[in-house]
């Protein structure tokens, strides 16, 4: 396997990172995200333009056929600058979904996701961190001329502003059976969806929903036996979020490096403290440890040999040294890394969300242990 | 990177793992299985040296020209990994990851032609003559002096850590030849033949663990010719510190973790649960395991985009990231083991230990190893360069000056 960068993914994060550098400083987003607006529109269709929006999309979608390592050259530098577009949650997760349909209905949508014309929402959390797509619950009965929905959704990110909803849900079984998962897609403003709409602490739009009787056409289950596209789509996403942490994780470590190196107190910089510097150096370490992990894991994924534990241990690893690494950042930045002026702890927030989705640590942790305890892998 | 299809790669593992099933003697074997340190039990590691020599597979990672296997990074990785399948003991580091790769790059046609072939057939072994009572991190304070005299010099002082100096026949060590200028100016690197001349007393030093690893050793008037002396005199610390990056840089730790890992894994599934069941059922471990798994992990992912040439090798921090990385991670392995082991390691079996003995372990082999291991692994983070010597050096490639 060959770890290192190709020369035109070198190009393509050259080229995000220099339009984040010209458009998306911590000052421009943090009148974006104080005047209420989800996004910038601009920035959206600066990517779409780009093709960022496309890349890992086939081409006959309109899409290049980016491969995992492209989508984490673009995300590394997507979270160095604390992007809020809804990249993972319209084109990874709800877009990604739609790709692995042969429905006309998923193609159309699919058409104007790619162009960034519209965006959609992945409703698929029932509020475990479910990071095995078993565990859904969500009913889907049958009923003349296609389903009703009925159940909740949570922490939906994007869901305000979607212009379809993509929805896991149980035709058949209960949890945690791998079999009986659909998708569907759901117009946000049909009758018997309720939206609750919120902001999360990195700065997302997101909502709970409530499908009450939901009538949903048959022509717009847009995949059946859905647990194994779940898992794949799924496990794609996370790995962009991982990528997403670590742009960030090294953003921290960068400025927490030069702050600890111009910040005087008892007439010296606090770099100079065996402290203070020994905290850097664990920053490193579990930079350099996270940034290995993931593109490894980028690799395997590209070679075909990503396998659940793979995942959870990336997850895992992310979520533990990301923590790690922000909260030391907050620390040697002293009072002024409580504010909300500088964008040490918005970094800290960005990185805590992507620990708590499609399950924590704690719970990708356990999963390896148990795989290897129990004799599973 | 990697010029070997899957097939070749294939093909070569089981070249080695065949080999690997009848080369080595039982004695070796046993060896293996009770290793508590990155030393090996001496005899037996050395007999292993020199089968796996007359294979011309000693030191994989030297050039061709010097022995070497010329293998691809890939099938060093793979070799290590079929080597620890098989808990084979480690070959001894000291000869062959530090005294053969520094001569061959910087000693005169005359050493590498005198020591390396002995280095290579484990006839030689180097113990390394460092550290004084009064220098550890500080190294450069070194005071254990050289003076010229003839075409000799007398040596004077002590030197201390010196793993297996007691059962070394060669050292190779840093003395101070100047007091002038800076530290670190006046240290000279030397070669010494022997570990007997006259003057010369080797004092072994029982370890934590009950074994005597590490020595002292004193000089007084030692006469050694200065034919031994790597590099110019005055200019040892450069040497030394072109030493270090091959006693950095070595070859994959992460396999002996994984195979450690395993076995502790195994012995889980006997252990009962203070809270019943069995020991790998209980979740807390289950975590815990996963957690040590993925970091052992993210070691092996690591090495393997170094190994590959990822442009991460450029960062001068590179060597105590790894060693930082590695050397901690040994022991919280090693704490895992103790934890699996619990009451059981708490008896002193040294007799049961010792290769060759023929005395059954009172519990399992796991549990023999373990305290050993776990007290022997205290060292990790204090040889090669204490740990808060490796941080500082992290922590200077990040300031802005």
């Amino acid at each position: 396997m060959d770890f290192s960068q190709t020369d035109e993914q070198k190009m393509l994060q050259e080229s995000v990172k220099r339009l984040l550098e010209r458009s998306y400083d911590f000052e421009t987003r943090q009148k974006m995200l104080q005047s209420g607006r989800p996004w910038s529109p601009e920035i959206w269709e600066a990517l779409a333009e780009m093709g960022i929006l496309g890349l890992p999309f086939a081409e006959e979608v309109g899409g290049f056929g980016g491969s995992m390592a492209d989508v984490v050259a673009v995300a590394e530098p997507f979270g160095a600058h604390l992007l809020i577009e809804p990249y993972v949650s319209s084109i990874l997760l709800a877009g990604q979904c739609l790709a692995q349909s042969d429905s006309p209905a998923a193609q159309a949508q699919l058409a104007k996701i790619v162009t960034g014309e519209q965006t959609a929402a992945f409703a698929h959390e029932e509020g475990k961190g479910t990071a095995d797509p078993a565990l859904v619950s969500l009913a889907a009965t049958e009923a003349e001329d296609g389903f009703t929905l009925s159940g909740e959704k949570r922490m939906v990110l994007g869901a305000t502003q979607a212009d379809t909803l993509v929805v896991s849900a149980r035709t058949r079984g209960t949890a945690p059976d791998a079999d009986g998962l659909s998708l569907f897609m759901v117009d946000p403003k049909q009758q018997g969806v309720s939206i609750r709409s919120f902001v999360t602490i990195d700065g997302r739009h997101a909502a709970h929903i409530t499908f009450d009787g939901v009538q949903i056409p048959s022509d717009r289950r847009v995949a059946d036996d859905a647990h194994e596209v779940l898992q794949t789509v799924i496990s794609r996403a996370i790995v962009a979020l991982c990528a997403e942490a670590v742009g960030a994780m090294g953003a921290l470590l960068r400025q927490t490096s030069e702050y600890a190196s111009t910040r005087k107190q008892f007439g010296a910089p606090i770099a100079t403290f065996q402290t203070i510097s020994h905290r850097l150096a664990d920053m490193k370490i579990a930079y350099v440890k996270a940034r290995s992990c993931l593109l490894y894991t980028t690799a395997l994924m590209d070679a075909g040999r990503a396998g659940a534990p793979d995942i959870s241990i990336l997850k895992g690893q992310i979520g533990t040294l990301g923590r790690e690494i922000g909260e030391a950042a907050i620390q040697t930045h002293g009072g002024v890394g409580m504010t909300d002026e500088v964008s040490i702890g918005h970094f800290h927030k960005r990185i805590l969300t992507i620990n708590a989705l499609f399950g924590d640590s704690e719970y990708h942790f356990r999963a390896v242990g148990k795989s290897l305890a129990t004799g599973g892998a | 990177m990697s010029s070997q299809t899957k097939e070749e790669l294939d093909a070569f593992r089981a070249e080695v793992a065949a080999y690997l099933d009848t080369a080595p003697t039982d004695a070796i074997r046993e060896a293996g299985r009770k290793t508590t340190s990155a030393f090996a039990p001496f005899e037996q590691g050395a007999a292993w040296q020199a089968i796996l020599n007359e294979k011309g597979w000693a030191a994989p990672d030297w050039p061709e020209e010097y022995g070497g296997t010329g293998w691809s990074a890939e099938q060093r990785t793979i070799f290590e990994e079929e080597y620890r399948k098989q808990d084979l003991p480690p070959l001894l580091p000291n000869s062959l990851k530090m005294v053969g790769p520094l001569l061959i790059d910087l000693g005169t046609e005359e050493q590498k032609a005198k020591y390396l072939p002995r280095i290579l057939s484990g006839e030689d072994y180097w113990t390394q003559g460092y550290s004084e009572p009064n220098s550890g991190s500080d190294l450069a304070s070194l005071k254990c002096s050289a003076v010229a005299d003839g075409d000799d010099y007398i040596i004077d002082g002590s030197k201390i850590w010196t793993t297996f100096a007691h059962k070394s026949n060669r050292m190779f060590m840093l003395v101070r030849t100047s007091n002038e200028g800076k530290k670190q100016q006046g240290i000279t690197f030397l070669l010494l033949d022997r570990t007997d001349f006259a003057g010369m007393d080797v004092r072994p030093i029982k370890g934590l663990d009950g074994h005597a690893e590490f020595c002292e050793v004193f000089f007084d008037n030692v006469r050694v010719p200065q034919s031994g002396r790597v590099g110019a005199e005055n200019e040892g610390w450069s040497v030394a510190k072109h030493l270090l990056k091959h006693e950095r840089n070595g070859s994959a730790n992460s396999p002996v973790l994984v195979r450690y890992l395993k076995r502790i894994t195994e012995a889980a599934q006997d252990e009962t649960s203070p809270f019943g069941g069995k020991l790998s059922d209980d979740p807390v471990f289950q975590r815990d395991l996963g957690a040590l798994h993925a970091d052992v992990t993210t070691l092996a992912q690591f090495e393997r985009l170094i190994m590959g040439g990822h442009e991460m090798i450029n960062d001068p921090a590179l060597p105590s990231i790894a060693k930082t990385m590695n050397s901690e991670l040994i022991q919280r392995v090693s704490v895992m083991m103790t934890r699996v082991a619990g009451l059981e390691g708490l008896s002193m079996q040294l007799d049961a230990l010792a290769v060759g003995s023929g005395v059954d372990p009172m519990g399992s082999e796991l549990d023999l190893i373990s305290m050993p291991f776990y007290l022997n692994s205290r060292a990790t983070t204090i040889y090669a360069g204490t740990n808060e010597v490796q941080r500082d050096l992290i922590a200077r490639s990040l300031q802005i000056a």
